[in-house]
């Protein structure tokens, strides 16, 4: 399954009973995403002034674990920093993100041993979360976009391998995370391996081109280094897409 | 500059709200129904209290409060009796993000009903919050493009419709038939998105099955 190679593709507002819904497919993974709120918070979870966002992760097989629980903090935290929680006091956001295909030989040794492996599927999780808040017409700040990069050595030289392989991760020395709003500020970072500052810099400047290549004025990076799709642009061409079906009658 | 854009499927009911600056509404077609001053709901009583009834707005959130005694002619011993269950036609009164919405069922200017109070009978159909807002349309054929309910009427149906912001519609007839002829004409020219000349060919094929 060589996805990686293949463009992001989404569907919005396909499940009827969800307030807002996406299917985001992208460098192996498809994630259903469903929104619902604002709705009534439970009284011992609602918070007077804000908005209480609730994220839950369905892996692709079996119950969610601890490794689910860790993604579901990681998010919870990123979108309620764009969700205008404020405008709904007392209320409920669910986001619920299943996970329906991963890439096949993520799951290397097949035994139970992921602590390493949460963050790859990071960026399609929150890129689902994004375009299924918007279907749900649920106001943001700001939209992201989010990159996983690995830190590998080849032949003694450094190499940073955007989206990479469950084989190119095990090999890899280090293995980042961002996320960018669209305003080009970063909101999420995920580190874990070996890496020195200076690695970290590197990679976070590759990253900011990948994710928000119009506000960092540098040219494209040419060479070796794989660049993925334009994730802003893929959003805002989905959603243009969505409101135009949805005035159809204009 | 800053331009701050907000997608709803609800614009704003009075133009004042538009004013504000470096502010763009797009509108969609999606997301939960937010209560407005000035807007017109179906709601369904959720139970009854000694001075409000319970009404619910959309699945899953607070419910809105209907005073007992907003409705026309409505006096401590005349009170309409509702009951878990009913349906009621009221504009929202009262909506503010730190409380729960408010409703009444009479223009407290005139004290008259304008069309609002309990709807009883009848069939209740969810429709998408744009497919609401069309129907609402002051010209909805024109501005709107939906025709089904103007090409039932003259296709010789009989029938009546309320339709409320928050995703409803209630259809009632004398007969049981009209009522759910109309209904199908309604919720499918929402779902399959049909044109004016595909919602006039709808209608024909409906009027023709009935027969």
């Amino acid at each position: 399954m060589t996805t990686t190679t293949s463009g992001p593709e989404a569907l919005l507002s396909h499940l009827h009973s969800a307030d807002g819904s996406a299917t985001f497919s992208y460098a192996g993974y498809t994630i259903i995403g469903a929104v619902n709120g604002p709705i009534e918070a439970q009284r011992r979870d609602e918070i007077p002034e804000e908005a209480v966002v609730d994220v839950v992760v369905r892996p692709a097989a079996g119950v969610g674990g601890t490794r689910e629980r860790h993604l579901e903090a990681l998010l919870q935290s990123t979108l309620r920093q764009i969700i205008l929680v404020t405008n709904f006091p007392r209320a409920l956001i669910q986001i619920t993100l299943q996970v329906t295909v991963a890439p096949e030989n993520e799951y290397v040794n097949t035994k139970v041993v992921q602590a390493n492996t949460n963050l790859p599927m990071l960026p399609a999780l929150i890129q689902t979360a994004v375009l299924a808040l918007m279907s749900a017409a649920i106001p943001l700040t700001a939209t992201l976009t989010s990159v996983v990069i690995a830190a590998t050595t080849e032949d003694g030289s450094n190499r940073d391998i955007i989206n990479p392989t469950a084989r190119e991760i095990e090999k890899s020395r280090s293995l980042h995370v961002f996320a960018f709003t669209s305003h080009g500020d970063l909101i999420l970072t995920q580190s874990e391996g070996e890496f020195t500052m200076k690695e970290w810099e590197d990679i976070l400047a590759s990253a900011q081109q990948q994710c928000c290549p119009n506000t960092s004025g540098d040219v494209n990076m040419g060479d070796d280094a794989a660049t993925g799709a334009d994730l802003g642009t893929f959003t805002r061409s989905v959603m243009e897409a969505k409101i135009a079906s949805d005035l159809y009658w204009k | 500059m800053f331009l701050r854009v907000i997608c709803s499927p609800q614009l704003p009911a009075s133009s004042s709200q538009i004013g504000r600056k470096n502010l763009i509404w797009v509108e969609s077609n999606g997301g939960r129904y937010i209560p407005a001053v000035g807007d017109l709901v179906i709601g369904t009583v959720h139970h009854s209290a000694a001075d409000f009834f319970y009404v619910t707005l959309s699945d899953y959130t607070s419910n809105a409060t209907l005073p007992q005694l907003a409705f026309e002619m409505a006096s401590k011993k005349n009170r309409p009796q509702l009951h878990s269950g009913d349906l009621v036609y009221a504009r929202v009164s009262l909506a503010n993000r730190h409380m729960d919405p408010e409703l009444e069922c009479v223009s407290p200017s005139t004290g008259k009903a304008e069309g609002l109070g309990p709807l009883s009978e009848g069939m209740l159909y969810s429709i998408s919050l744009g497919m609401a807002r069309r129907l609402l349309m002051r010209k909805s054929a024109e501005e709107g493009k939906v025709v089904v309910l103007d090409e039932l009427g003259s296709a010789g149906l009989a029938f009546e419709t309320a339709v409320g912001r928050n995703g409803k519609m209630w259809v009632n007839s004398k007969d049981m038939k009209t009522v759910l002829v109309v209904g199908r004409a309604v919720t499918e020219t929402d779902e399959k998105s049909l044109a004016v000349e595909q919602q006039k060919k709808l209608v024909r094929k409906l009027v023709k099955e009935m027969a």
